[in-house]
């Protein structure tokens, strides 16, 4: 039996993390503006990952000072003006290495999910 | 290598990006509000897109985008900006908090400032004068050669400085010449490289204007042993010095380069006259190299000492060859591994047979002992001078340092009480206890910083002050003391740390309370409770440290006051002094005689000089002159001791100095170099060697009980003599008229004139008879009196201020804490106005509890007085340590202010209506 109270900030931290996977996955595709990162997110995981929009302005904010996407002012598809994100070259490597890890992080739980009583018992 | 990228792309990236937000905030503003705008309108339009009604659409995109407060709140902190956001706010706040409170602020920041200021000032200067090194490499492994010898040492001429051993003895630093050359020859096998070096005052011809000027002889390996080099031409050569009488060049300091030759680089081949011994400039020494004396100032001219005798000779013989007159100073460098005590002891042996080879040892004649002491900082003369004084102001500095600190305590606690209120309202309304707490130290550091600069500048304008107190305003002594960065960074660190610790301590208590207590706390409370450290204990402390300065300050102010009262035996006004010291080179004996009654007569006829005195030493000049005095048929060797003071003066010297003769006659025309011996001694002379005789036509002689005699002529009223505090000696004078020669001579012309008219016409009236003789150490003998008492005045002064920036204080820590405990108590004071008490007993009630505070703060103040007033006994005159009137006065003074204080915080007590005080929250 887990204690809730403990396990929420972990999930909050995977959550984090995986918030900005998500955008740095989705302006590796070409560049985005804000809302453009949602819909894309949202497009490619079937609607089926839902993001707090408040919480994406600070992640994008948050990338950008970390020098792993730069912004541009430019026109939006109804000639609208509105800030378009893009990766960097630090933001590629980045990407590529998150995404290494998220797979061996996956990997591992779900070989660590698959464990019986008989595996374990032959391992000991 | 990948992650290192990551990382450094990440270094650089964020300060930019950092600055970039700051520096166009309102640019990075207006964007942020642009980028949720334009998702609200593109979200809006899909659902609009999607069926929905535009108004409903509007609504819901909203509410999906959430707060715009709290995501624009979020991209900030992405970007670092809460910080600096929450220390703008603080420091707003604080400057608000400041300029609401001008008096706390003031005087929080004044102390401070004093405080600080004070400490540098003191610290640097007592830095430079005791602990200041030469400057040269390595001074660390320079060594000071000294003699120590019982009270029969075989040395007994002497020309330099020696201390008195504790007990008996003398230790000193003078070596004759011969003596000197002997260690010399054996100082490299002992380890401990010698060269020598003798400073002197002598007369200059600069650049066609005579002075009086610092030279040092220095022997030819000096500078080689020093390590400095000139900045400009070459320095002091064994070559120079290879032969006595020859080696007629200088090396000029830096100071005399740019006063007089302007920095120019043809100063090198140009001439200068020392005592008639014309010398060529060979080269300039670099600034802040000092000679090997002293640390603080430089001697104009440094010539080699082969030039001893044709510059300076004293007596018939070269000093270079005189074995019996001791005089030149040695420092040496040791080499490198060698302890202390195994040079010391090689040389030690060479040093006792180099003297048993010079001088003849009589029986009961003790050699002297070779001392080797620490040369880092050269001869340093000063130290016995200053050392005790400069020790007793350190302190008292350090006590109002203390003082400061205290203060600051006292005001942060007090302030923090008053705000516990505030904090937890502002705990209440949800602010974090750390954000407090950083609130806090925000506006501790302000106030802190604002103490620290003004302090800063009063240290760096008071740097020199207290040099310039020190000395005599006609002396040229510029000592020049650096702003000493890591003194004001020791005080400035203390002041500012006791700000921080006390003003977070409050705060600290309001993070901690809970939220309700403290707001119902100031609501209905009758009785006190303890908060925190005790406000009363600190006022306390802060009375005791006021009540030791305030005495201090009385001591010294009395000492002052005692010294002035002096009756010295003479008017002391309309006196001007100075002196004349002519090379015996252009005035052998007898010679020089001739010049000072030349130049008596001159400014006699100078139109407002009313009369001319003259004397060897002046009187009140801290110097002496005792020779013996053994009177005619004395029946024992016996009767002849003591030696006595002696003043060789001008035959109008007691007419013109007001000194009255009580019996017999004054000098007079009559007296001559050839007319008969005459004398006249003082009422205390009188007293000592003639009980029950009338002195008049006795005889005496000053060289030995076999004449030539010198008949007593007068008896003249009794003066003080070398000293101010001293009471007047027995002493007695001779018509310089009557002697064979005088090193020198001061004037004393009594005159209506002011000194600055009448100086120029002086000057000329020298240069018409010597164009070559200065008129040295021109002054008043009211200043001359004055540089007695220089000390005692600097004292009395710094004293005072510290006495006053303590008084004040306890009065504004009193004041502080007593309007606090009755604001507390307004509840408790209606209530007991309500059940009867008088106003009166209110009033009363407040002042006893000052009162008991400032007593107990007194009591532990007159204590320490005991204790600490006696360490500064010899820096008093006329009082004792524990002198009542300052005790008591101080005490009184300490209870006067306290009483004064509290007197607003009882009448506003004693002032409370009972209806509104017990409705009053």
């Amino acid at each position: 039996m887990t204690d809730p109270q403990v396990s929420q900030p972990k999930q909050l931290d995977l959550l984090q993390g995986t918030l900005d996977l998500l955008i740095l996955k989705a302006v590796s595709l070409g560049p985005l503006h804000g809302y453009g990162v949602l819909l894309r997110i949202q497009q490619i995981s079937g609607q089926s990952l839902i993001i707090q929009q408040g919480s994406l302005y600070p992640a994008l904010y948050r990338l950008e000072h970390q020098g792993v996407i730069a912004s541009e002012w430019g026109e939006s598809d109804n000639n609208r003006k509105a800030k378009f994100y893009r990766l960097t070259v630090a933001g590629r490597l980045r990407l590529a290495d998150e995404t290494a890890r998220w797979n061996r992080m996956s990997t591992l739980i779900g070989q660590f999910l698959l464990a019986t009583p008989a595996t374990l018992g032959e391992e000991v | 290598m990948k992650r290192l990228f990551l990382l450094l792309t990440r270094l650089a990236s964020q300060p930019l990006s950092w600055a970039r937000a700051i520096t166009r905030r309102s640019r990075l503003e207006a964007e942020m509000e642009a980028e949720l705008a334009s998702h609200l309108n593109l979200l809006t339009a899909d659902l609009i897109r999607l069926g929905q009604p535009p108004a409903e659409a509007r609504r819901n995109a909203r509410i999906a985008l959430g707060s715009a407060v709290d995501a624009k709140e979020g991209m900030r902190r992405s970007l670092g900006l809460r910080l600096w956001d929450d220390l703008y706010a603080d420091v707003r706040y604080g400057a608000r908090m400041l300029r609401k409170s001008p008096g706390f602020t003031f005087i929080a920041a004044f102390s401070l400032a004093l405080a600080i200021g004070a400490n540098t000032t003191i610290f640097s200067l007592a830095r430079q004068i005791l602990y200041q090194r030469l400057a040269v490499p390595h001074p660390e492994t320079l060594r000071l050669l000294a003699w120590a010898g019982d009270d029969h040492v075989v040395v007994h001429a002497m020309w330099g400085e020696w201390d008195n051993l504790p007990g008996s003895g003398i230790q000193c630093t003078s070596f004759s010449y011969p003596v000197y050359h002997q260690l010399q020859a054996r100082s490299a096998a002992a380890g401990l490289n010698l060269a020598a070096f003798k400073d002197d005052t002598m007369n200059a011809t600069v650049a066609g204007e005579a002075r009086s000027a610092e030279a040092e002889f220095v022997s030819g390996n000096f500078y080689d042993l020093v390590g400095v080099r000139t900045q400009l031409g070459r320095s002091i050569q064994p070559s120079d010095d290879a032969i006595p009488g020859s080696g007629a060049v200088a090396v000029i300091s830096d100071g005399l380069w740019a006063r007089q030759y302007g920095r120019s680089p043809s100063v090198l081949g140009q001439t200068l006259r020392l005592n008639q011994a014309v010398v060529t400039i060979v080269g300039v020494n670099p600034p802040g190299f000092t000679g090997a004396k002293s640390v603080q100032q430089s001697p104009d001219i440094f010539i080699p000492l082969s030039m001893q005798p044709v510059v300076d000779p004293k007596g018939e013989n070269s000093l270079i060859e005189d074995q019996e007159m001791w005089w030149l100073n040695s420092i040496g460098r040791i080499a490198p591994g060698i302890p202390d005590t195994q040079a010391q002891a090689a040389l030690g042996a060479a040093f006792q047979a180099a003297v048993r080879a010079t001088l003849p040892l009589k029986t009961g004649d003790s050699l002297p002992r070779l001392v080797l002491s620490d040369g880092s900082r050269g001869m340093h003369p000063t130290d016995n001078l200053f050392r005790k004084p400069l020790y007793v102001l350190l302190t008292m500095t350090g006590f109002v340092l203390l003082l400061a600190c205290v203060n600051i305590a006292n005001l942060m606690l007090a302030r923090g009480a008053h705000r516990q209120r505030e904090m937890s309202v502002r705990l209440a309304l949800g602010a974090g206890r750390r954000r407090i707490l950083r609130q806090m130290l925000t506006e501790s550091l302000m106030l802190s910083l604002l103490g620290g600069i003004s302090g800063m500048f009063l240290a760096y304008l008071g740097r020199n002050v207290l040099p310039s107190l020190l000395s005599n305003p006609w002396e040229n002594n510029a000592l020049n003391v650096p702003f000493d960065w890591l003194v004001f960074t020791f005080a400035a660190a203390v002041t500012l740390a006791t700000g921080l610790l006390f003003g977070l301590a409050p705060a600290f208590g309001a993070a901690r309370a809970e939220v309700g207590t403290a707001l119902k706390d100031t609501a209905q409370t009758t009785t006190r409770r303890r908060k925190g450290l005790g406000g009363k204990s600190i006022v306390g402390f802060q009375v005791a440290l006021s009540t030791l300065l305030v005495i201090g300050a009385l001591l010294f102010l009395r000492t002052l006051f005692a010294l002035n009262t002096i009756n010295v035996g003479f008017p002391t006004d309309h006196l001007l002094l100075f002196g004349i010291n002519p090379p015996s080179l252009r005035y052998p004996d007898g010679k020089d005689i001739q010049l000072y009654q030349r130049l008596e007569q001159a400014f006699a006829a100078i139109p407002g000089v009313q009369s001319v005195a003259a004397s060897d030493p002046p009187l009140l000049s801290g110097n002496m002159s005792v020779t013996g005095f053994s009177i005619e048929g004395a029946k024992s060797a016996k009767q002849n001791l003591p030696p006595q003071k002696r003043l060789a003066v001008g035959n109008d010297f007691f007419h013109t100095m007001g000194v009255p003769i009580t019996a017999g006659r004054s000098f007079g025309p009559q007296d001559t170099t050839t007319s008969a011996k005459v004398a006249i001694i003082n009422q205390a002379l009188a007293k000592e060697r003639f009980p029950g005789i009338n002195p008049l036509g006795k005889r005496f002689s000053t060289a030995g009980d076999k004449g030539p005699w010198i008949e007593i002529v007068g008896i003249s009223a009794d003066t003080r003599y070398a000293s101010l505090r001293d009471p007047a000696p027995a002493q007695f004078f001779l018509p310089y008229i009557q002697m064979e020669k005088r090193d020198g001579l001061t004037y004393e012309l009594r005159t209506q004139l002011d000194p600055s008219t009448l100086v120029p016409t002086l000057r000329r009236t020298v240069a018409a008879i010597d164009p070559d003789l200065p008129l040295v150490d021109i002054r008043t003998q009211q200043e001359q009196i004055d540089s007695m008492m220089q000390m005692e005045r600097t004292f009395a002064a710094l004293t005072a201020g510290f006495g006053l920036l303590a008084l004040s204080l306890a009065c504004v820590g009193i004041y502080g804490v007593m309007a606090y405990s009755v604001s507390n108590r307004t509840n408790e004071i209606g209530i007991r106005l309500a059940l009867g008490a008088m106003p009166r007993q209110v009033l009363a009630m407040v002042l006893r509890e000052s009162t008991w505070i400032s007593l107990a703060g007194v009591a532990i103040g007159l204590g320490a007085a005991a204790l600490l007033t006696r360490l500064v006994k010899s820096m008093l005159y006329g009082l004792e340590p524990t002198d009542p009137f300052s005790l008591a006065g101080g005490a009184a003074l300490l209870l006067v202010v306290g009483l004064a204080a509290s007197w607003i915080p009882a009448h506003r007590a004693a002032a409370v209506q009972p209806m509104e005080a017990l409705r009053h929250d």
